[in-house]
């Protein structure tokens, strides 16, 4: 198999119309390979969130081509992107955004039920919570623990289904700096024990110091590195 | 259990407010019906009940042109006799008579009252007539008169005991005349019974008339209620009198032209009971739009993390079903109370007649079924906007 779980073909998105008409990516090129653990920085509106929802199936670029693993994925209808999704994707928001009226247990299995694996699911789920630190929260209404505790049962909801890329968008942009340092450290930890590719938004380049490879949005343009002005290809 | 039913049931449980909102307008809509019912079919039900009682019977004979049937009843009730499913077969006849009252000194007449001839033994088995006799006791000799308390009231306070005389007219033309010993009074709530009239041994009446042998109608009373066996019967009762020219008619059909407006009442109170499930229906889609628009960012995140477009119209036509089967069984609940309290305390209004109350199983069990399915109905337009919402939505920082 392929070490290459997802690449971008001269991806671009175009918001609006007219004079309206905004490029927020521009013929985007790149790939990730299999356990990176990736960061892609850029000033506020610059195309970041654009990007990951590329990369992330939740939107389709105007042009271009998102292939993961091995696969193309802009012919894809509705259900198979979300299968997709379900499958070889975890997210991680700004603002964990558990589900209110679960508890922390109930979403962390969430995606395995909506797959229907067959497997243990209370137990994987309880597992990667004691992972996370959570093992106290367990049962806990989701929205009744601090935003520190809700971004570790994000991440382990993002983990639970063994995706090909975890995506994270500002997983820290809510969060005090102690616990984002915290943050950071479980994302690095679960990425090297899991061999778990990361991408990860942030406007904050220093509160990732060590990471495999940076890219940087301008424009709406991606850079390999930081505030260089190489384009990277595939 | 499945997560989109847990999902559903903890969406609604957190929002309170919404769900018992959305409960209560499902759970009114089926009160209004089941109150209707109670009430409006209730009183139907009622006269009917009291019209069989004492006025038709559950099959009713009379002539076809005459007014009078000539030939003896005694071979019409025996006949009615020997059917199993008959309790008992009863002549009357009816005529008019004036009516002269003397008490202490002052005299007082009344025109025209009617007068009903009854053969007290099978009568008393057939008809409950008697039981209507709140003071004194049924007519039991030839010279016994009941007397309705309209009639009573209007003779200036007639009493047991009292004598009244009765001036008709009979078959020959000349007025004929007889003193009667009031042995009770009638009074019926709702007007069905004889409160207006007289009633006196059929033999009485017939000499009176000079109609020896002679009756009006024969009341045939069941055993039990069976309307079916009731059509049999006044079937085989003509084909075996054929040529007598008699009419008999079940009750449904005597009380036919008495109840047909107050039949298509009860129709359209039903429907405003309908319209107002209909009400219910759109209160649903208000409630369930509120609660898509308060879910966005959550059906974006079930979204993003794989949920499928038919995923989250499970979720929320899920809902609908739960508030449909919440209400539907508190609904049925509150009205089963009602009706129970409306028959256990024999429910009537200001003194009318008693409501003749009945559990309605089908019915009860169509409108419940019909509530549930409404509120299942009214929450697919909610829930296909809820399919609409993109995966994006999950992502928005604000
Ligand atoms: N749904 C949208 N409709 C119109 N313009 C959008 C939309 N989403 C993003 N944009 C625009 O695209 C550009 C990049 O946005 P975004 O990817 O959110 O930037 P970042 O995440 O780096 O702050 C911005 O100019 C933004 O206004
Ligand atoms: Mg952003």
């Amino acid at each position: 198999m392929s070490d290459i779980v997802l690449e971008l073909q001269n991806v671009s998105r175009i918001f609006g119309e007219g004079d309206a008409q905004v490029k927020a990516l521009d013929d985007v090129s790149l790939s990730i390979r299999r356990g990176e653990f990736v960061l892609i920085v850029g000033s506020s509106g610059s195309g970041k969130s654009t990007l990951l929802n590329m990369i992330g199936l939740l939107d389709k670029p105007t042009s271009g081509k998102v292939i993961l693993d091995g696969k193309e994925t802009t012919t894809l209808n509705d259900g198979q992107v979300s299968q997709y999704r379900n499958e070889k994707l975890g997210f991680v928001f700004q603002f964990a955004n558990l589900l209110p009226d679960l508890t922390v247990l109930e979403n962390v299995m969430l995606p395995q039920q909506i797959q229907g694996s067959p497997e243990d699911i209370r137990q994987n789920a309880i597992d990667l919570l004691i992972k996370v630190g959570l093992e106290d929260q367990i049962n806990k209404r989701s929205n009744k623990i601090s935003g520190g505790q809700a971004q570790r049962a994000a991440i382990a909801r993002g983990l639970v289904n063994r995706p090909t890329i975890v995506l994270a968008d500002e997983p820290t942009g809510n969060l005090d700096s102690v616990t984002a340092g915290k943050i950071v450290k479980l994302a690095k930890t679960m990425a090297k024990e899991l061999n778990q590719t990361f991408i990860i938004v942030t406007h904050d380049r220093h509160q990732f110091p060590d990471v495999d490879r940076v890219i940087t949005i301008k424009d709406g343009k991606a850079f390999s590195g930081e505030e260089t002005t190489m384009e990277i290809t595939a | 259990m499945d997560y989109r039913v847990n999902l559903a049931a903890r969406m609604l449980a957190n929002k309170r407010g919404s769900l018992i909102g959305a409960v209560l307008a499902v759970s009114i809509g089926i009160l209004v019906i089941h109150v209707n019912f109670v009430i409006f079919q209730g009183i139907y039900d009622a006269i009917i009940r009291d019209m069989t009682e004492y006025r038709f019977g559950d099959i009713f004979v009379s002539h076809e042109e005459e007014a009078t049937i000539e030939r003896s009843h005694v071979v019409y009730t025996n006949w009615f006799e020997r059917v199993p499913l008959v309790k008992s077969a009863t002549p009357r006849l009816s005529g008019s008579a004036d009516i002269e009252f003397r008490s202490m000194g002052k005299f007082n007449e009344e025109f025209d009252v009617p007068v009903v001839g009854v053969e007290p033994v099978s009568d008393i088995l057939a008809s409950k007539i008697h039981t209507t006799i709140n003071e004194g006791q049924y007519v039991y000799a030839r010279n016994s008169i009941v007397v309705g308390e309209t009639v009573a009231e209007d003779l200036g306070g007639v009493r047991v005991g009292d004598n009244l005389k009765l001036i008709m007219t009979n078959q020959g033309g000349e007025e004929v005349s007889k003193r009667f010993v009031v042995t009770g009074i009638s009074k019926t709530a709702g007007g069905q019974g004889f409160d207006t009239s007289v009633i006196i041994h059929i033999d009485s009446l017939r000499s009176m008339l000079d109609r020896p042998d002679e009756s009006n109608s024969i009341f045939v009373k069941l055993n039990e209620k069976n309307p079916e066996a009731a059509i049999d019967i006044r079937k085989q009762f003509l084909a075996a009198y054929a040529n007598d020219d008699l009419k008999a008619q079940t009750i449904e059909e005597s009380a036919e032209a008495t109840l047909k407006g107050f039949r298509s009442g009860i129709a359209m109170i039903n429907l405003i009971g309908y319209f107002g499930m209909g009400s219910s229906a759109f209160a649903i889609v208000t409630i369930q739009m509120m609660l898509v628009n308060s879910k966005t960012r959550e059906i974006g995140v079930m979204r993003a993390i794989g949920a499928k477009r038919k995923d989250i119209l499970m979720v929320f036509i899920l809902q609908g079903m739960i508030i449909g089967a919440i209400g539907a069984g508190a609904g049925t609940g509150i009205g089963l109370a009602y009706t129970t309290y409306a028959k256990e305390t024999n429910m009537q209004f200001q003194g009318s007649l008693a409501l003749e109350v009945n559990y309605n199983w089908p019915k009860i069990a169509e409108t419940a079924l019909l509530a549930f399915f409404l509120a299942m109905l009214a929450a697919i337009y909610p829930s296909y906007r809820a399919t609409k919402l993109q995966p994006v939505e999950a992502m928005r920082n604000v």
